[in-house]
């Protein structure tokens, strides 16, 4: 893979990491990833939200997806009295991950969120003792009352808070040494790293479509819907993973290269999407580690169980939490990924996209 | 015509060889590996059983076997959809450890309780022989042995060095129970996966039925994939989007009867095959099994399935445009341990029944009602 | 032209019948006698929903011609309009020797309303009592506990296994023994979630429609939103509107009274919940048209519960899906409140919204 691709790396996921995306509302996102693939293929979107590319190319369906949705908030309650509003979580986020974040509305207002910590129970903090500040102060009663949503500058004024507003967590990326550190990692970083790698592709052996989906935080809502309408033959999921502390991991690390997943939430590694990974990762001398995770799962699980099923992969981005809003991930880790996604679109699909495999005739009768 | 008597004492003897051949058909169904994810170590296997007595045997991109049976009727025929899983609970290595040790995350749901000392099988280079390590009590503290240990820090040994291990097994290695069936009073046979081989057999043996006396219908039957694993069942849903059958019948095993469950939560073993009655279940399949039931003479007992018959047949009813399905339980004791425990004549009368319900079949059953 | 009149007699007679999910045949003669005039086509699916079609009124296609507003007149898209039959209830589980009835429950039952209940069970609605060990003979402790459902048991007077076979079997549902009545523009009645939305869905029908509808009164929506799953399959419609009966959040010592709907704010409308985003521009359309016809509407709130809409949204392709409810108090238990006037207001809302999307929603 050239150079190339790992250097527009760092300016394809910067704009990607800050554009808005909270899940069910990924406008923004849509608008940044356009902007950044423009020329690479032909666009569509569908219903659900999800960003179809199609690059074209020959030979078998390939889909590549990459969920564009981060975790946000959703106003639940305004207190007319106070102008503070309660929240919902959007998404896979704790709520003790979210105290302090600054949080951004589709217009550009801005707020806070605080927390009530006395209202932990058993330690725990839900997100029933979370708060946003806006800085509305008292306002009239509206009870919900239906209006249209009404446009406001992002000023200090007219911030007033509404019930089903929706908010997206502000981001701040940084780079501490080798590790990219920003809020929305998961998974702008996934997009970044497909993105790179369509930009830099050069004509697939496969017919490819790259879907980046919409709602997966939500239960790979985007996903289920587009692998219906494209009908692949073979599937590819990037997604990051959080690798775990103790037990949770099979030795998954930051650092350590690429991963596939064998074993998330729902889904087990088809043996011939896994090894057009394994012979992706030879063939671009990127390293490549398993992951075996519990309870945490991505697209491939709704993905490969559309229609009359799909040898489905996900190739996983390592991260670490920081238990608050920051995540970590490597930019070796994130560019070997791009490369390894590079490889596979430009593989010659040996085995790929199997037909039904007819076996010898039955004679019938007991031998 | 042979004379009568000894047409009696054929039939007797016809009967007890089917059952004795389906005790044989179990002990070697319920030996071949396999674990969700991993079913390509079974398919073929099932296939090859399949081609014994179905016209043609396929198996699809996701892993599903099928076994077809061409029915009689003009086409286009309807299709009736059997569907038993084909992949048994079992492990995955996660991780080797520093002296060999293996460390396991499972594939469907274990007791942990029943692990420790257990041997199993790791399906390395070669299979490779293992037990689940555990502490003599001399060693433990005070107290330890009341603890169930959970699964996490179970671990396996297979007696072998680190380099070798590493050498022969590879992270995402299946590994499955490893325990000889056991012959029990009655006829009465116990191994580690008769959920749901013990169903797999009963499609075997449907398939051979049928082919003796065929239906009008073609009949399909399907070993599917990851049963035991997941959010929904995928062999079954993605198996009933290819096959579109007109109706699906999963056959699975049933809570078998054991001391201390209540009214309700398990039917006999020997009383034949359970029939489930509940959303997941329609009636007119339902109405139609227990016609047969009576008419053939097969007893059965029923099982209220009030929000889900935890069986392929609850994706294969919302697949498509809606499929009505029924559900077949073998009845089975312990399940989800290596000592899962059937009466072989269960499984000859759910296969008797089934194939003399699809042989009656016309070609014009159809469910839903065209009002105006 | 006017939206129809809700029919409170479809709604009584929808309550009082039993229909739990797996066992909704009565719900579904109902409608079915209700509808059959109005409708164009009529069917049982494989699950046992209920799918009518109505084409649109040529009255509202000349108009659009008269408007000006395309060669043939607009169409419209294809409306699915979807209320789920089923209700929570319990099954026949087991029958002890000593005439006890085991149950199990269908769909989501509190287990701490099972208990001191009165049941009607099967086809013939056998009486049965929850019985449960009364004060004076229970320690201080266990008075406080919730008796898991496994422990409770339906008693319907039987002295052994065989008497109470006579009346009931295994597989058998069970139904909340409410009568509906009303009082002022109270209404009460078991089941409401969703037999408000069957009977909103059945009124909307009388009339024939603005746009080409597909009406499904859908099965076992409470166990997993499993009849509308298979039946948007086969409607494939271009975007869905969901009716259903909510809870309403008016309650001493409920945390959110301001945000949660109430009895009589009108059509609760959804904007997220845990099965669906509802689409942001069919609900536009919604909030717009109740503005227009000064019908008052309130907010869902945002995150709870799920619908037909969840799953219809995600058939094929995707489908923009929203919800409008009924603001019911005490679902899921024996007996509900509603006021009657949001239902004529949902019916009046959804009416005039079909006649905003036959002119404004884009058709491909």
């Amino acid at each position: 893979m050239s150079s190339a691709t790992a250097a527009s790396l760092p300016s394809t996921l910067a704009p990607l990491l800050t554009a808005y995306g909270p899940p069910g509302r990924e406008a923004g996102v849509r608008q940044a990833l356009r902007r950044l693939l423009r020329g690479a293929g032909s666009f569509s979107e569908d219903a659900t939200g999800n960003l179809h590319l199609h690059a074209g190319g020959g030979g078998a369906r390939l889909l590549v997806t990459a969920h564009m949705d981060a975790p946000g908030v959703i106003v639940t309650k305004v207190d007319p009295a106070s102008g503070l509003a309660r929240l919902g979580i959007l998404g896979g986020r704790r709520a003790v991950e979210l105290i302090g974040a600054t949080v951004r509305f589709e217009d550009g207002r801005l707020a806070i969120v605080t927390a009530d910590r006395s209202a932990a129970k058993d330690g725990e903090l839900d997100a029933d003792a979370l708060s946003l500040e806006s800085g509305a102060g008292k306002h009239s009663s509206r009870k919900g009352r239906s209006s249209a949503r009404r446009a406001t500058g992002n000023g200090a004024h007219g911030t007033h808070l509404e019930v089903g507003d929706v908010a997206a967590l502000e981001d701040r990326p940084s780079r501490l040494g080798d590790l990219w550190c920003a809020a929305n990692l998961d998974n702008r970083a996934g997009c970044a790293a497909l993105a790179a790698a369509l930009r830099s592709a050069r004509r697939s052996r496969f017919d490819v479509t790259a879907v980046f989906t919409a709602q997966s935080d939500l239960g790979s809502r985007g996903a289920t819907t587009a692998a219906y309408g494209i009908e692949p033959e073979i599937a590819i999921v990037v997604d990051v993973a959080h690798v775990g502390d103790g037990k949770e991991t099979s030795g998954f690390a930051v650092g350590k290269g690429p991963g596939v997943a064998l074993k998330e939430s729902g889904f087990l590694a088809h043996p011939e999407a896994l090894e057009l990974v394994r012979r992706a990762a030879r063939a671009a001398g990127t390293p490549l580690q398993y992951l075996i995770r519990e309870n945490e799962g991505s697209d491939a699980r709704a993905i490969r169980m559309s229609r009359t099923g799909v040898p489905t992969a996900m190739i996983a981005i390592p991260a670490r939490r920081s238990g608050g809003l920051w995540s970590l991930v490597h930019a070796d880790d994130l560019a070997q990924v791009s490369q390894l996604i590079s490889a596979i679109l430009t593989l010659a699909p040996k085995g790929a996209g199997t037909k039904t495999r007819r076996s010898r005739r039955g004679k019938g009768g007991r031998r | 015509m042979p004379p009568r008597a000894d047409t009696i004492a054929a039939r007797k003897n016809s009967d007890e060889a089917r059952s004795r051949s389906v005790s044989d058909w179990l002990r070697h169904v319920t030996a071949l590996p396999g674990v969700p994810g991993h079913e390509y170590a079974t398919a073929p296997g099932i296939e090859k059983a399949y081609r014994l007595y179905a016209d043609r045997v396929t198996r699809d991109r996701i892993g599903n076997v099928y076994g077809w049976i061409d029915g009689t009727g003009a086409t286009p025929r309807p299709r009736a959809l059997l569907a038993a899983h084909m992949d048994r609970i079992g492990f995955l290595v996660k991780r080797i450890e520093a002296g060999g040790f293996l460390r396991i995350t499972q594939v469907g749901g274990f007791d942990p309780r029943t692990l420790p000392g257990r041997e199993v099988v790791v399906h390395g280079r070669a299979p490779l022989v293992a037990v689940f390590g555990t502490k003599p009590p001399h060693l433990q503290k005070r107290g330890e042995s009341d603890k169930v240990i959970a699964l996490e820090d179970l671990y396996l040994d297979t007696g072998r060095s680190e380099a070798e291990v590493r050498r022969l097994v590879r992270i995402g290695a299946m590994v499955t129970l490893r325990q000889r069936p056991v012959d029990l009073l009655g006829g009465r046979l116990a191994a580690p996966g008769m959920d749901d081989r013990a169903g797999l057999v009963v499609v075997i043996r449907t398939l051979e039925l049928l082919r003796e006396r065929r239906p009008v219908w073609d009949v399909v039957g399907v070993g599917t994939i990851e049963e035991e694993f997941g959010i929904g069942f995928l062999g079954a849903r993605t198996a009933a989007e290819a096959v579109d059958p007109r109706l699906g019948i999963a056959i699975d095993v049933s809570h078998g009867d054991m001391p201390g469950t209540r009214e309700g939560d398990t039917v006999p073993l020997g009383g034949g095959p359970s029939l489930c009655i509940g959303a997941n279940i329609h009636p007119k399949i339902l109405d139609g099994l227990k016609a047969t039931a009576r008419s053939l003479g097969v007893p059965c007992t029923f099982e209220g399935c009030a929000m889900q018959s935890g069986t392929d047949a609850m994706d294969i009813q919302i697949s498509r445009e809606g499929i009505p399905t029924a559900v077949l339980g073998i009845p089975c004791r312990y399940m989800h341990t290596g000592v899962e425990t059937v009466d072989p004549r269960d499984v000859d009368r759910s296969a008797r029944l089934l194939a003399s319900y699809l042989a009656d079949l016309p070609a014009d059953w159809s469910v839903g009602e065209r009002l105006k | 032209m006017s939206a129809p009149r809700f029919r409170e007699d479809l709604l009584e007679a929808l309550s009082n019948a039993p229909g739990v999910s797996g066992g909704e045949s009565e719900v579904r003669s109902i409608v079915a006698q209700a509808v059959r005039d109005q409708v164009d086509t009529l069917e049982v699916d494989a699950m046992g929903s209920l799918v009518a079609r109505i084409a649109p009124t040529s009255a509202a296609s000349a108009g659009a011609r008269a408007n000006g507003s395309g060669p043939r007149g607009r169409r419209g898209p294809h409306v699915m309009l979807c209320a789920h039959m089923d209700e929570v209830g319990i099954m026949v589980h087991g029958i002890e020797k000593d005439g006890r009835l085991r149950i199990r429950r269908v769909g989501g039952i509190d287990p701490r309303i099972l208990v001191g209940q009165v049941f009607r069970i099967g086809p013939k609605g056998v009486a049965g009592v929850s019985g449960v060990l009364p004060a004076h003979l229970l320690t201080k402790e266990d008075e406080e506990k919730v008796i898991p459902y496994e422990d409770l048991y339906l008693d319907i007077g039987a002295a052994t296994r065989e008497e109470a076979m006579k009346q009931v079997a295994v597989g058998e549902y069970g139904v909340f023994d409410t009568v509906y009545e009303g009082w002022g523009r109270v209404r009460k009645g078991k089941a409401f979630d969703d037999r408000i939305g069957c009977a909103v869905l059945a009124s909307l029908v009388q009339q024939r429609p603005p746009v080409p509808v597909t009406a499904v009164w859908s099965v076992q929506e409470e166990i997993g939103l499993r009849g509308a799953t298979a039946a948007a399959r086969r409607v494939t419609p271009d975007l869905a509107i969901v009716l259903e009966g909510t809870a309403a959040g008016d309650a001493p010592g409920a945390a959110d009274e301001e945000s949660a709907p109430h009895m009589g704010g009108g059509p609760t409308i959804t904007i997220q919940d845990r099965s669906l985003m509802a689409d942001a521009k069919l609900n536009g359309v919604l909030t717009r048209v109740a503005a227009r016809r000064k019908i008052p509407t309130q907010w869902k709130r945002p995150g709870i519960g799920g619908t037909d809409a969840g799953k219809i949204a995600l058939s094929g392709s995707g489908v923009p899906a929203a919800v409008v409810s009924v603001a019911c108090r005490y679902i899921h238990a024996p007996a509900a409140y509603l006021d009657l006037r949001d239902a004529q207001r949902s019916v009046d809302l959804v009416w005039h919204a079909l006649e905003a999307l036959r002119k404004e929603w884009p058709v491909s």
